[in-house]
């Protein structure tokens, strides 16, 4: 894992808020490109706030975090809105769009970029039938079932290709069978080379599906720290 | 089978689809009917004032590039003729002045007889001489009280009525001034309606601006649909105002015939529609001047 190139890289993050709580503080890590990583820690250790920097909504209040060569601290507008095309978001509670259709829903990530319905209909079916939900291109997100909207989301946060792809929770509301579907779906794109951060508190997926663990605790790092080897 | 399927689906779809962001419009819903109404009356409001403004100038001749006014002289008196000519001429205020000819005088008897058989020639020769003056622009506020002292001095007669249009013609100048101040309250009044609509739209879909920033959009491309939407709502509205204005300038027409006016409603077609999309257009600015998600609080 140390031959590989990383993909994030943190040298003595901080984060505070404007309230003044340390969200945040003095982490050092790589991740490596093509990880499979857990990042698991109590209600308020840090996570959503880890994530939320990995692609530049948050900016850190001192120290250095780099994703995918991109400096997020002192990153442009467009130094941050090019990192966000490259990373593939899955939402705590999936945000799905209830008024638009599962292709409308699944094309955002490229139509943003400007692609058309033509162009992206070939995509969207494409990422669709890698989660097994090609059948239900024109249905509305409420028709589907919990499990089926996260793998809505799934496709979704896949469908430009990222190199990184950064999970919140995504089986936190979903029963064990489901919740190990959809963690398979992410092992497969993981297979593929993508980089997978994953927050969650299912602590006994670590088991059935393995992956580097990085462990927070009230904003610092207990396990996986960079001198930990 | 099933790629058929989805392909018959997706023409289906086609028309229907309305992916956020760019160059694509959202869909109308009951927020923009509404504003698009509100709109439409506010700028008809606007309309009927210039079309009144308009009838107004063409009673009083204020569309002429120069006002002109005549003085007469009997023809007992016909050898004032001359003198009233060169003092009216040294007056301050007067662009020019010149004897209307007898030919000229005859020719306009025949126009004002209509042809209907009456004999011009004798009517014209009963005419008094008529001196006419073409005043300065801006007007000098003594010129007319001056050319009726000169003409009661040299043994002339000025037409009252002209005088009296002459100074109707000042009074439309102020509410002309008046109409500008309506259209611009109005117009900011109307903008502020576009705004306040687009604002509940904006608020109802925060989560897909906020998908949208967070896949990477740029701010162009977030907001472009909010502002397209402003401007149509503002041009739709123009055009709801231009037909409603056709039957009120139908409704008045014999009231216009007896005035000798005739009101143009297709002037006020490019009006109404740039207005509206200038307002809408504007609205839709102010609307996503500052759209906030939450990751751009901070």
């Amino acid at each position: 894992m140390s031959d590989t190139q990383p993909i994030i890289q943190m040298s003595n993050l901080m984060m505070r808020y404007q309230t003044g709580k340390v969200a945040l503080s003095g982490i050092n890590m790589d991740i490596p490109q093509g990880s499979f990583v857990y990042l698991i820690g109590e209600s308020g250790a840090g996570k959503s706030t880890l994530l939320k920097m990995l692609y530049g909504g948050l900016r850190p209040t001192s120290g250095q975090l780099q994703v995918q060569g991109t400096k997020v601290r002192d990153a442009s507008e467009s130094q941050i809105r090019e990192l966000r095309q490259n990373t593939g978001i899955i939402f705590q509670g999936n945000r799905l769009l209830k008024p638009r259709t599962v292709f409308e829903n699944v094309a955002l990530p490229l139509r943003v970029q400007g692609w058309n319905a033509e162009r992206l209909l070939p995509r969207v079916k494409k990422v669709l039938s890698f989660v097994g939900l090609e059948d239900r291109l024109w249905s509305y997100p409420e028709t589907l079932s919990g499990g089926e909207q996260q793998r809505v989301a799934i496709a979704r946060a896949m469908l430009s290709n990222p190199s990184l792809i950064i999970a919140d929770e995504p089986t936190g509301n979903l029963d064990d069978d489901t919740a190990r579907h959809v963690l398979d779906l992410l092992m497969s794109l993981n297979k593929l080379g993508t980089t997978i951060i994953m927050a969650t508190h299912d602590l006994h997926l670590l088991t059935s599906h393995p992956g580097l663990v990085v462990q927070l605790h009230q904003g610092a790092l207990v396990t996986g720290q960079k001198d930990d080897g | 089978m099933m790629a058929n399927s989805t392909s018959k689906k997706y023409d289906e779809h086609k028309s229907s689809m309305r992916l956020p962001g760019g160059w694509q419009l959202p869909p109308f819903g009951v927020h923009q009917i509404l504003a698009l109404a509100i709109v439409a009356v506010a700028l008809w409001s606007v309309a009927v004032i210039w079309l009144a403004l308009q009838g107004g100038e063409q009673w009083v001749g204020s569309w002429q590039d120069q006002v002109k006014v005549h003085v007469y002289v009997d023809e007992s008196h016909a050898s004032s003729v001359q003198a009233l000519t060169d003092r009216l001429a040294e007056m301050d205020g007067i662009e020019d002045v010149r004897v209307v000819d007898d030919a000229e005088a005859q020719a306009w008897m025949e126009k004002w007889l209509g042809g209907g058989g009456l004999d011009a020639a004798s009517f014209s020769q009963h005419l008094p001489k008529s001196i006419e003056v073409t005043l300065q622009e801006p007007r000098s506020e003594t010129v007319l009280d001056d050319i009726q002292d000169a003409a009661l001095a040299l043994d002339g007669e000025t037409n009252e009525d002209e005088f009296r249009l002459v100074e109707a013609g000042d009074v439309l100048g102020t509410i002309h001034n008046l109409a500008w101040f309506a259209t611009i309250i109005l117009g900011l009044a109307m903008a502020l309606i576009v705004s306040n609509t687009l604002r509940m739209i904006l608020l109802a879909r925060a989560d897909e601006v906020h998908l949208m920033r967070l896949m990477g959009a740029k701010e162009w491309f977030v907001r472009l649909p909010f502002i397209l939407e402003g401007v149509l709502l503002g041009v739709s509205a123009g055009f709801v105002a231009w037909v409603l204005m056709w039957p009120l300038i139908w409704f008045t027409s014999d009231w216009q015939a007896s005035l000798g006016i005739e009101l143009g409603g297709w002037v006020m077609f490019f009006p109404l529609l740039l207005g509206g999309a200038v307002v809408g257009g504007l609205g839709a600015i102010v609307a996503t001047a500052n759209i906030v998600s939450p990751e751009t609080e901070s």
